[in-house]
């Protein structure tokens, strides 16, 4: 065993590379290919203003829900800083995709026609219904409903988690459109066409009314026609319980306040007409609730304004030439610098390569085990980091390999200078890689996008270059210049000749053979 | 004995303190040129950074005046149209409406004869482009500030500040090749630029690290001045510094040549233009500009100044490359020098030769030198191997 010894790190990383990449190839991990690779939507969305954290995350988690219901593939929606990248690789409706995460949903105003009781969607295969169930809402069409054999409303069970289709929302006519507390169906409201829309809307606040202790809603509409005008127009018929916005049990009719097809209130209208800024929604609103229907009166469904940065429709075909170019590219750039590398350091030459086929090797697997189980993509960017480490790797091998020649040169026996010079260029190495991964991790913690691509895969690289130089370098160096076969026609190794062992003190002539060129 | 030998051999005599002032007036020239450039004709820059949409299809034999009449019945006939890569037809115009760029894309997939599925669009805001600069800048700043800190930590701070004046010309006159050649700048050459800062950084460290390890020729014998120092630590790693930067080149021109060049893909062209001159104004700099600042920083300190003064006094050239130790001179002195050596004043890890008893031919070389103070690398834990004794290499 002690022929190992010093060597163990060389059969140690060899194993690691060979193990890790069998393990990618067998468990059939790949590397998740970026949009500009493969083709899809990309969107950037950054709020305005400086939103509250919790508010990006609950944004994020909305626009997960609109675009799961567009049913794609794995849709990428990541929070890199305040801005909120998405990405849906591959998707066929490409403009519907864009248009669903890159607005805020529609706010809408509709008279409500009749109530229905939730069970009417949940039991809908069952025709006894407790009518107890319908207690909650007063509202006596609900027991109308329990005799209907079958579901009316089109609406499926789990409404609520899935969202609703674009026909569903039906603007233009009367469709049934859902009440949900969570997940949970409150109930299910029939309404008629589009009133008005957010549009009309100026802002909205939650107000505590200091002599009721209760909360309201106020929303602000804009002046003129547009504004006002609209809703007054709605709220005149549904306050005198016109056809199309029928009394209710409670009072007048109601206008149900629509969000992404759900609706999120349905109060009564009390006057037939209002002042822009003098309009108050009360009912059992908590602080919370109160503050919610504010926010999404004012911004829509997501709780923060959300503006479009960017949006990039990637052709499929065109991603796909761009890879090939990349790894041709990269091909052939490792082939010439190959070629360098061994016409100046001969057998350290070809060292030196294999020890890019290990960095290869591991950095194919964690970029493969990434993409598949943490969804951390391949883009162009990436590969073009991964290409230019190839320098950095060389580098390293570049620094020792001359150091090496030098000492030699200044009388060293080949032996001893590959310990020596391995100890000074691995802290010259150390110290430049450092500096890289400095670079890097600034760059990944700074920017956004793209960049951050490329700052992973340099550092990345970086580490690998760190790893394998020591645990592979070093040793395989070592070997190489224990090999006696090596020893004895030194420019091989692309060093010079050792000096001779003189008995006494050298002289300054050294001979000058050997030199690789 | 060939230049390319000696080269080889680390063994040249380049008089760096003369080429050092050309290559500093070089610089000057360029980082003027740079900046009147900047000023006056400003950056060509790509539609990310003014907001608007870009159509990308690709489409083979198809030229620009015949998308151009194709798309003015759209509304787009001023759009600016490029033919890039080889056949890749890009049409950018002002921001429009969602209706307005699918009518675009319906017209270029009927022009290429594809499916509107394979054309790209790129919708930007105005900002965002600036964000990224504005971000970009900020790591750039954060970037100086850890290098700075870093590098004198490790090094010493005159080192750090000379290689951060390098980088800032590589950033500056890299800037300026794109206002004079007006090539695009876009987000994917911002990335590129930001990469470049780092192997700038790479090949300073190397000259510096050969620059530490010689330093002692300069107190400790007093043969030279820092700068006749730096010169020839500068002929040392010549060959090294060369190399780092030749094998960092050659993939970063196959990406140019073979990956934008033959095969057109767009975003590699993007990426290895800024590159290519961000590599090569890096290794340049390396040494001619971060090697002259170090010595014009070195020099003022007394010490440095007290050597050059008794020197010029002895009546030595110190204007001029002092005569080259040799190699046995140079282990003589490293010997001498590691002897009487401060343990605490120079970097430890520096170069602290491994205590070597297998140096039968070289007994002077092996001092009573304790273990290194600091290995700095894990490598330690393997100590060599003891030769047998009375074996012969």
């Amino acid at each position: 065993m002690r022929r190992f010894r010093g060597y163990w790190s060389l059969i140690i990383i060899v194993l690691v590379a060979v193990l890790s990449l069998t393990y990618t190839l067998a468990s059939g991990n790949k590397p998740l290919l970026g949009l500009d690779l493969q083709g899809g939507v990309s969107v950037v969305l950054q709020p305005k203003g400086t939103p509250e954290s919790s508010s990006i995350d609950e944004a994020i988690r909305i626009i997960r829900q609109r675009i799961d219901a567009l049913g794609v593939a794995e849709p990428e929606i990541t929070r890199q800083g305040n801005n909120i990248l998405i990405q849906i690789p591959g998707v066929k409706d490409k403009d519907r995709a864009i248009e669903l995460v890159g607005q805020t949903a529609e706010l809408q105003f509709r008279p409500v026609l009749a109530e229905l009781d939730p069970s009417v969607v949940t039991d809908a295969t069952t025709t006894t219904v407790d009518p107890g169930a319908s207690t909650t809402t007063a509202d006596p069409t609900a027991s109308t409903t329990t005799t209907a054999p079958s579901n009316p409303t089109g609406l499926s069970p789990d409404v609520c988690k899935t969202g609703l289709t674009g026909e569903q929302t039906n603007r233009e006519g009367t469709t049934y459109l859902p009440q949900c507390d969570g997940e949970t169906l409150v109930s299910v409201l029939q309404v008629g066409p589009v009133a008005l829309t957010g549009g009309a809307l100026d802002t909205a606040r939650a107000t505590l009314n200091g002599q009721t202790t209760k909360w309201t809603v106020s929303p602000v509409f804009k002046g003129g026609a547009d504004g006002i005008g609209l809703f007054n127009a709605a709220a005149a018929k549904c306050y005198a319980g016109d056809a199309t916005c029928p009394a209710s049990a409670s009072g007048p009719g109601r206008l149900a306040i629509v969000l992404d097809g759900r609706v999120i209130s349905a109060p009564t209208i009390n006057e037939a007409s209002f002042q822009a800024d003098q309009i108050q929604i009360s009912g059992n609103f908590t602080e919370r609730s109160a503050k919610d229907l504010a926010t999404s009166l004012k911004y829509g469904a997501l709780p923060v304004e959300l503006e479009q940065q960017q949006a990039q429709i990637v052709s499929a075909t065109l991603g796909r030439d761009a890879l090939h170019a990349g790894l041709i590219a990269g091909l052939v750039g490792l082939i010439l610098v190959s070629l360098y590398m061994i016409a100046f350091y001969r057998v350290l030459g070809v060292l030196s390569i294999l020890k890019l086929f290990i960095e290869g090797a591991l950095l194919w697997s964690v970029i493969s085990y990434l993409g598949t189980n943490n969804g951390l993509a391949l883009t162009l960017a990436g590969i073009t980091g991964i290409i230019v480490s190839i320098g950095v790797s060389l580098d390293s091998n570049v620094v020792y390999y001359e150091h090496l020649k030098e000492d030699v040169h200044d009388g060293r026996t080949i032996r001893s200078a590959t310990d020596r010079a391995f100890h000074s260029s691995f802290s010259t190495i150390v110290k430049a890689d450092v500096a890289s991964l400095i670079g890097a991790a600034l760059l990944w913690w700074l920017t956004v996008g793209p960049v951050r691509g490329f700052a992973f895969y340099l550092a990345l690289s970086t580490l690998l270059d760190l790893l394998t130089s020591w645990a592979y370098m070093r040793p395989v160096v070592k070997l190489a210049t224990r090999s006696k076969g090596l020893l004895r026609r030194p420019s091989l190794l692309g060093i010079p000749a050792e000096a001779p062992q003189p008995t006494g003190r050298r002289t300054a002539a050294r001979p000058s053979a050997g030199a690789t060129r | 004995m060939s230049r390319l030998g000696r080269l080889n051999r680390g063994e040249t005599n380049i008089d760096f303190l003369k080429v050092w002032k050309r290559t500093l007036i070089f610089s000057g020239v360029l980082v003027i040129i740079s900046l009147l450039s900047l000023f006056t004709r400003g950056l060509n820059l790509g539609i990310d950074f003014e907001g608007g949409v870009s159509w990308e299809v690709s489409a083979p034999g198809v030229s620009v005046s015949e998308a151009r009449s194709a798309l003015e019945s759209v509304g787009e006939g001023s759009a600016k149209i490029q033919i890039v890569g080889s056949d890749i037809v890009r049409v950018q115009g002002p921001e429009a409406t969602p209706e307005h760029e699918a009518e675009v894309r319906q017209k270029l997939a009927d022009l290429a004869g594809t499916d509107v599925g394979n054309v790209s669009v790129s919708t930007v805001g105005a900002s965002w482009g600036s964000d990224i600069t504005k971000s970009a800048i900020r790591a750039l700043v954060f970037f100086f500030i850890a290098i700075l800190i870093y590098l004198s930590i490790r090094l010493e701070w005159r080192m750090a500040v000379a290689a951060i004046v390098a980088v800032f010309h590589d950033v500056l006159i890299s800037v300026g090749v794109y206002s004079v050649f007006q090539f695009e700048v876009t987000p994917g050459t911002v990335i590129a630029f930001l990469t470049i800062l780092g192997y700038s950084i790479y090949d300073t460290i190397v000259v510096d690290d050969k620059i530490k390890e010689n330093e002692r020729l300069v107190g400790q014998s007093g043969r030279m001045t820092y700068g006749q120092m730096t010169s020839l630590s500068m002929n040392q790693v010549l060959l090294r510094s060369l190399n780092t930067s030749i094998v960092s080149i050659i993939p970063v021109i196959a990406l140019l040549v073979v990956g934008a060049g033959i095969m057109g893909a767009v975003t590699l062209e993007e990426f290895s233009i800024a590159l290519l001159v961000g590599l090569v104004v890096g290794a340049y700099s390396s040494i001619g500009v971060a090697a002259p600042v170090l010595v014009w920083l070195k020099e003022r300190e007394p010490k440095n100044r007290t050597i050059r003064e008794r020197l010029a006094a002895q009546g030595v050239d110190v204007l001029h490359n002092a005569p080259r130790p040799t190699g046995q001179r140079l282990l003589e002195v490293e010997d001498q020098s590691h002897g009487r050596r401060d343990p605490g004043a120079l970097d430890p890890d520096d170069d602290a030769p491994v205590t070597d008893d297998d140096q039968p031919g070289a007994p002077s070389t092996t001092t009573t030198q304790a273990p290194r103070p600091a290995a700095p690398a894990p490598s330690g834990a393997i100590p060599p191997r003891p030769r047998k004794k009375g074996r012969k290499r």
